[in-house]
């Protein structure tokens, strides 16, 4: 994964996309261009999709029609399309950062499954403390518990040399399973039926952004992390160092950086902001745990990362089109009996073909 | 056996190899002899169809070829036991003899292939378990089941490049019988090396290039080491640069019995000892792997040192990490630009900072300061001259001399104590080269203290103060340039001077 990466593909068609580059005003980031390629990917996966539509015998222009408008056609569909892009672009942001120092963290699935974990504890255990008392702690809890779960997958990476992609990915099951073992046991709702925690406190609840719609503070929160995620890249030390160690081991360590600090610390971070998702996605839309809160959100984050060329700010554009993809789905299977899973095809095809599009990008990123 | 003819090689203005012509006869050993870069390595990849010479002839057991590739070589009879081995770690000693042999078929038969391989172990006492995994093989070990791949694959001729650079001493021994038995066979050998005693011993010919052309023919029982060793580095003797006249100063940079020891617990640097005064350039002449990037990377804190003492102004750095090396006053110039010293992707202005980007002024409190970065940049591009599109094009777009000049810019520019410059101009053209020289001069003159390493002989007496030679991990006493006998460094280039014997304890 480490050599067939985004990178390792980027530079050999270069030279003949310069003409165009140059011509769409060469910027030093080519974001323009970027997001131009990226367009192109997404027109073709809709296309192929489209096929596919067209052969279980519906119109794709009207199955189309009918996402959009599952998306954008009131405030309220769009807010729900915000929420569901929530969890991507939170964990995405943190993914992000670790592959910038090339790191291969797959693990945000359980970061963010152990991140609701400690959310609904604190807020099924604190009902008593003020409204704003409780959701900042239960917050806190679940970035901390996400922190907690990813710094261990880098303990053991770096003290046992254990890959970090098999260590992240491993406990992602460990931390999955975990919801489920919490559930059945003294977390678990008497007589519920299915495995689901007793309902929260209305003052758990995260308040809503928009009345009348289900828009929560978390979507407000992705924004921020998006923006502290570009300005730590580019504006502290910190992301300095990060972009160094991406960029070469051994230039870093002749700069006087200690890998293992670095890398702990920012598998921690991505880690925090994995379980700062669990926790939202448990606060503000269920208001309770339940077994498969967040079943792909994880390798979806990993995913979003991957289509935003690694670079903190494209998340949000990234996080944004999954989560209206899948708020759509819903809509198109209800008007149309298309079935939702079709979306998933549609997610699938951009990621393969907005990473094939990014073999042609002349030069590849700035680091 | 083998006839090479009128080999002739350049790339642009240099003269890689100018009409060469090698003859290696069955049943004989014949030394290839050359510093760095003299064109030894360019004949033996003509030999084998790596690149197209301009212009010569390649006649084997008569027969004229054309080698387009290492697979024509191969089944023409050549093979080549690399420096670096080509084996695969994870695999057994079978595995690794019928990895890419078309004789192994499709089908495998590893009993039959085991069989081959402890029938050529006994013939050519070639002791190795064909059943063992080549990763838990002592170095020696690998080197035979390259030795009995080649065989195997049918060589009548075998090139073996520096083979004993990575062998103990009873290794070597052991490779030395191997050869003699080899050579009793019929076989010839092409034995490259620059270590001047093995090839005395075990050569029945030897051939010395110098500049790409062939410098001289000896027959091995007449030829004298010292005689060798003139016709290796003969040349007219650089001149030293001009430079100011001055004493030195006091000890700057203060190293005792150092040593470090490589992964596989190999020995690299062995016991040593030296200082560097203020206002000097110390400069390490060498043949390449020698030990030399190994003892500029623990000076420089990219390696830690296994024993011994390193103190820089008077205050113990040995188990300082690069950064406070660094802030103590220890610049380094690695030799790597694509790896270490440089990242092509990022810009100018980020690679100038590249060393100091967390400390005041470029940055406060964890956050960078853009302003602090991009002015410090904007001097030193100006300061040093370096030609590049501005401060945020990548250092990638820039020259290879420009590239160069950003690593001496930051490095020479926070105005060190002393600096380590590990092959400074190695891949720059003439005017990149005198800049750098002149740098390097420029700071010597201002009292800086600079140890200067070199496989380029001609590099190292025009620039040193003083010179010690470095042979396998081992340095030598360093002696002033004007004491210099360019025959006896040539020598102990060459592991046979008579100082080098007594280098680890006297220095």
């Amino acid at each position: 994964m480490r050599a067939a990466g985004p990178n390792a593909a980027l530079g050999e068609a270069g030279f003949t996309w310069l003409s165009l580059k140059s011509g769409l005003g060469a910027r030093r980031d080519n974001g323009l261009f970027s997001f131009l390629l990226v367009c192109i990917a997404v027109v073709a996966a809709l296309t192929v999709t489209g096929l596919l539509i067209l052969a279980v015998g519906k119109s794709p222009m009207a199955a189309y029609s009918a996402l959009v408008r599952g998306v954008f056609g009131t405030t309220a569909r769009f807010a729900f399309a915000l929420n569901k892009s929530t969890p991507y672009i939170l964990a995405g942001v943190g993914v992000a950062l670790c592959f910038r120092a090339k790191l291969i963290n797959i693990g945000a699935e359980g970061q963010i499954a152990v991140g609701g974990i400690a959310a609904t504890w604190i807020g099924l255990n604190l009902e008593a403390a003020p409204s704003a008392l409780i959701i900042a702690m239960a917050l806190a809890a679940g970035a901390a518990g996400g922190a907690a779960w990813s710094a261990l997958a880098a303990i053991i990476w770096l003290k046992r040399h254990v890959h970090e992609v098999l260590c992240t990915l491993l406990l992602n099951f460990v931390g999955v399973l975990l919801v489920s073992e919490a559930l059945h046991g003294e977390m678990g709702e008497p007589g519920a039926g299915f495995p689901q925690s007793a309902l929260l406190g209305r003052s758990a609840w995260l308040p809503r952004l928009l009345p009348g719609t289900d828009l929560h503070l978390g979507f407000l929160m992705a924004v921020l992390a998006v923006i502290g995620g570009y300005l730590l890249l580019w504006r502290t030390t910190f992301g300095f160092r990060l972009r160094l160690l991406g960029a070469s081991r051994r230039a870093a360590t002749y700069a006087g950086i200690a890998e293992p600090r670095c890398a702990l610390a920012v598998m921690t971070l991505a880690g925090a902001l994995a379980g700062l998702a669990g926790a939202i996605e448990v606060l503000g839309v269920h208001y309770r745990l339940i077994e498969g809160f967040s079943a792909g959100f994880g390798f979806n984050a990993v995913a979003v990362a991957l289509i935003a060329s690694i670079n903190p700010i494209g998340v949000l554009p990234a996080g944004l089109f999954f989560g209206c993809l899948e708020a759509g789905a819903l809509a198109m299977q209800r008007e149309l009996g298309v079935p939702s899973s079709l979306v998933f095809v549609i997610q699938g095809l951009t990621m393969v073909l907005v990473l094939c599009v990014m073999g042609l990008s002349p030069r590849g990123r700035r680091v | 056996m083998l006839q090479m003819r009128g080999i002739c090689k350049s790339y642009g203005s240099v003269r890689a190899n100018w009409d060469v012509d090698f003859d290696v006869p069955g049943g004989r050993i014949v030394g290839l002899l050359g510093e760095n870069g003299s064109g030894k390595t360019t004949l033996m990849k003509v030999l084998f169809g790596i690149i197209a010479p301009d212009a010569g002839t390649i006649t084997i057991n008569g027969r004229r070829i054309a080698p387009q590739s290492p697979r024509d070589a191969i089944a023409a009879g050549l093979g080549m036991i690399h420096q670096h081995f080509t084996l695969v770690d994870a695999m057994s000693v079978t595995e690794n003899v019928m990895l890419g042999w078309d004789r192994a078929g499709y089908w495998l038969r590893p009993r039959e292939i085991a069989s081959l391989i402890a029938r050529a172990s006994q013939s050519y006492g070639l002791k190795v378990d064909p059943d063992a995994i080549v990763g838990d093989l002592p170095h020696g070990q690998r080197q035979r089941v390259e030795i009995i791949k080649t065989i195997l694959r049918g060589a009548e001729l075998l090139i073996l490049d520096e083979p004993t650079s990575n062998l103990s001493p009873p290794e070597v021994a052991g490779l030395l019988d191997v050869m003699r038995r080899l050579r009793e066979q019929g076989r010839g050998i092409v034995f490259i090396s620059h270590k001047l005693d093995e090839v005395l011993e075990i050569c029945d010919e030897i051939v010395v290039l110098r500049d790409g052309e062939v410098a001289g023919r000896r027959a091995a029982s007449g030829a004298s080491k010292s005689e060798l060793a003139r016709m290796m580095i003969c040349r007219e003797v650089a001149t030293a640069i001009e430079k100011r006249q001055h004493d030195a100063g006091p000890a700057v940079l203060h190293v005792a019995k150092l040593s470090w020891r490589d992964e596989q617990g190999m020995e690299r640097l062995r016991n040593i000892s030296f200082s560097l005064h203020a206002g000097e350039i110390l400069a390490i002449a060498g043949v390449d792997g020698n030990g030399q990037s190994e003892l500029a990377d623990v000076l420089a804190g990219l390696r830690r040192a296994t024993e011994g003492g390193i103190e820089l102004a008077g205050q113990d750095i040995t188990d300082e990490p690069a950064s406070k090396r660094l802030e103590a006053g220890l610049a380094y110039i690695p030799v790597d630009r694509a790896t270490t010293s440089l990242v092509p992707a990022m810009s100018v202005a980020d690679n100038l900072a590249l060393r100091d980007f967390d400390q005041v002024p470029l940055a406060r409190h964890g956050w960078l300061c853009a302003e602090a970065i991009a002015a410090r940049a904007a001097q030193r591009i100006a300061e040093f001259d370096i030609r590049a599109a501005g401060p945020d094009a990548p250092a990638s777009s820039l020259s290879g001399g420009n590239q160069q000049k950003i690593v001496i810019a930051r490095e020479v520019g926070r105005r060190p104590k002393a600096l380590i410059a590990l092959q400074p101009t190695w891949g720059l053209d003439p005017g990149a080269t005198r800049f750098v020289v002149e740098q390097l001069i420029t700071m010597r003159d201002a009292g800086g203290a600079i140890l200067y390493v070199s496989s380029s002989l001609e590099e190292v007496l025009m620039l040193a103060d003083r010179i010690a030679v470095m042979y396998g991990g081992r340095l030598s006493k360093p002696i002033a340039r004007d004491a210099a006998d360019i025959t006896e460094i040539g020598l102990m280039m060459a592991g046979a001077g008579a100082m080098s014997a007594a280098a680890g304890r006297s220095a």
